[in-house]
């Protein structure tokens, strides 16, 4: 833990290097108001205190018991959550092309075949299932209008 | 008197069958999301928001409510009979309701769990009727500089009470508030950390943090591992406790209503921190405290009376003054302002009809929790043993439709997607992404707020001092963070001199 929030640290003090940087754009105060750049500005001045304060806290406490736990999980656990965020990502990805039914199918059951290791007609007929009744919900009765792909839907 | 006629007309509005329909679906979801560990009632509620826009927003609030309420219903039940909490409010309740529940008495526990609940249910809704309608009152005297020193105390009260680690739930909020500046800024209408990108200009929606941080990022956070949970089996028969055993909890409901609903009303403590002041209460008074751990009646009674009471008085503030206190009233607050309502005690004058319709209603999804609870738990129980592999693609594929309803594009799911893999690390790393959600809410109202009390004061600073609302609020702010780094500087010392010892 004493490793992450030493990153954390370190990460909060490049956003608000970013904020600061961002507020110089902008008027610091009007006639009578806060301009602009006022708020990112101290946003970004509270955030780099913020920032020193877990920094040098994390040099400065007793290691506890809570500093042994890992952050990042076994690498089985990473590689699972790594697959689902690129799945998603590709979800993101694929839509326009592929359409929001195709899209659904293919993410349910490349998760289940892939990773909770389901049968590949298991994993196909669930895709279909999932993507069938999110479909009909959103899109026939809600009409939220998905992109379509090349099957017309 | 007023508030009693008041109260018939939200009974009046709320008694139609789509809206007892929608207390019943939102008692429904709350209750499974309950049971089911990887999703909390703040991501839910999230997530149905886009689905909701379609409704009327009397319907929606009663459902995003019942949604609320309910999960605290339904936690108990994987607490008792797996000892998995399925909500971080029923954490305490698996101690000594997993206990009675291996010694045969699981019935007993869930019982009791669900009278609790009710009780408290329908005792805090009686409370949030009662305070929510004078402090709405009274903040009718309220200008822009008091509104910018409640959203301050409001926020410190959330971090300081509600953080385990108070520098970074103060970074969480400062970078929601960071979050909050995306966009077209109030003074001279200039895009602010834009970039050309024209989904940008009406800043960063709530929706697609919430669903990010605590959607995506619950899900992953699950998903790590294989989840096989075997819960203990209950017959229909075993679920009613004893009159013997209510009248020995009867005190500890009692206590933990009160403690829940005061608790619950106070910003940042919701209902986690309520069951466990309420167990800790239980523990203090029961005349054999070592007792507690082997599977006490009153340390299941009292925590869930008391989570039940907290999400009551967490609707105090909301709806009184348009100030969440915790994650799931910052979502609730997001989405009255998406359904077009003004949060804020003008609520009460402009929408009268609506605040007392959601609150007659949460007295209605009680009594639907209620019979639903008892008679259906079993059925709910078996829920368990669907494979978490089949639920979570399901939860990811509805918080990517809800994303894209959004703005009907794919830009705001890229963006959830960001928010996802940061609200995983954040949970990795022991960061509250609450702080940063609530700031991302009152960040804007903030600087409003400064922006309107500046220009009514010629550009004094004075006007948030010689007001005397305004300036209790911040003696109070002062003190608090006064109160909070004496402790901190106290922990630090006393770490210098184990370490001069070592």
């Amino acid at each position: 833990m004493r490793k992450a929030d030493r990153i954390f640290g370190v990460i909060g003090l490049g956003l608000s290097l970013w904020f600061y940087l961002e507020s110089t754009k902008f008027h610091y105060i009007t006639e009578f108001t806060p301009g602009p750049g006022f708020f990112p500005f101290w946003v970004g001045v509270i955030l780099a205190v913020l920032s020193c304060w877990l920094l040098l806290d994390t040099f400065r406490r007793k290691p506890s018991e809570a500093d042994t736990l890992r952050v990042l999980p076994e690498k089985h656990a990473l590689y699972r959550v790594l697959f689902i965020f690129l799945m998603l990502f590709g979800v993101r990805m694929l839509m326009p092309f592929l359409g929001f039914p195709l899209t659904v199918c293919l993410f349910v059951a490349g998760i289940l075949f892939s990773l909770e290791r389901y049968g590949i007609f298991k994993s196909i007929g669930y895709g279909i299932a999932y993507a069938a009744v999110t479909w009909i919900i959103f899109e026939h009765f809600m009409e939220m209008g998905f992109p379509k792909g090349f099957l017309g839907i | 008197m007023e508030i009693f006629n008041s109260l018939a007309g939200g009974f009046a509005v709320c008694m139609t069958p789509y809206n007892i329909l929608m207390a019943f679906v939102g008692c429904l979801l709350g209750t499974l999301i309950g049971i089911l560990p990887g999703l909390g009632p703040s991501a839910t509620m999230a997530i149905l928001i886009p689905i909701t826009f379609g409704m009327k927003a009397t319907p929606a609030m009663i459902m995003m409510c019942a949604v609320y309420y309910g999960a605290m219903y339904g936690g108990s039940t994987t607490s008792i009979l797996v000892n998995v909490p399925g909500e971080s409010s029923a954490v305490i309740t698996a101690i000594e309701g997993h206990q009675l529940a291996k010694k045969g008495k699981a019935g007993t526990a869930l019982g009791l769990s669900a009278i609790g609940s009710f009780i408290a249910g329908i005792l805090g809704t009686i409370g949030l009727v009662a305070a929510a309608v004078p402090l709405a009152d009274f903040s009718l005297k309220f200008g822009p500089a008091e509104f910018f020193s409640l959203i301050i105390m409001g926020m410190l009260t959330i971090i300081f009470v509600g953080g385990k680690s108070i520098p970074k739930s103060l970074m969480s909020a400062a970078i929601g508030l960071g979050l909050g500046c995306v966009g077209t800024d109030i003074v001279e209408g200039k895009d602010r950390f834009t970039y050309g990108m024209a989904e940008l200009l009406d800043g960063i929606d709530f929706v697609v943090l919430v669903m990010g941080t605590f959607g995506i990022g619950e899900v992953l956070v699950s998903a790590e591992e294989f989840m096989k949970v075997e819960p203990i089996k209950v017959k229909f028969r075993e679920l009613f406790p004893s009159l013997k055993e209510i009248i020995q909890v009867r005190w500890a409901i009692l206590r933990g209503t009160v403690i829940g609903f005061i608790i619950g009303v106070l910003p940042g403590a919701g209902p986690t921190i309520a069951s466990f002041v309420s167990y800790g209460i239980e523990k203090t008074v029961h005349k054999q405290p070592e007792t507690f751990g082997t599977g006490v009646p009153e340390g299941v009674a009292g925590p869930e009376s008391s989570n039940n009471a907290a999400t009551s008085g967490a609707m105090v503030p909301m709806f009184a003054l348009g100030i969440p206190g915790s994650g799931a009233t910052a979502v609730m607050l997001g989405a009255l302002i998406l359904y077009g309502l003004k949060p804020g005690p003008m609520l009460f004058v402009e929408n009268a009809d609506f605040v007392w319709a959601v609150m007659a209603s949460m007295f209605i999804g009680n009594v639907i929790l209620i019979i639903m609870n008892l008679p259906l738990v079993p059925l709910f129980a078996s829920l368990l043993r669907i494979s978490y592999a089949l639920i979570y693609p399901a939860i990811l594929i509805i918080c990517v439709v809800g994303a894209y309803a959004i703005s009907t594009g794919l830009f705001d799911v890229g963006l959830m997607l960001i928010f996802g893999i940061a609200g995983y690390f954040m949970k990795k790393a022991d960061i509250p992404p609450a702080p940063m959600l609530l700031a991302l809410l009152l960040g804007p109202m903030m600087e409003r707020s400064l922006y309107q009390a500046l220009n009514l004061s010629y550009g004094s600073m004075m006007t948030f001092i010689t007001r005397p609302i305004s300036a209790t609020l911040l003696v109070i702010s002062a003190l608090m963070s006064i109160a909070v780094g004496f402790k901190a500087v106290r922990r630090a010392r006393t770490l210098v001199k184990d370490e001069d010892k070592a």
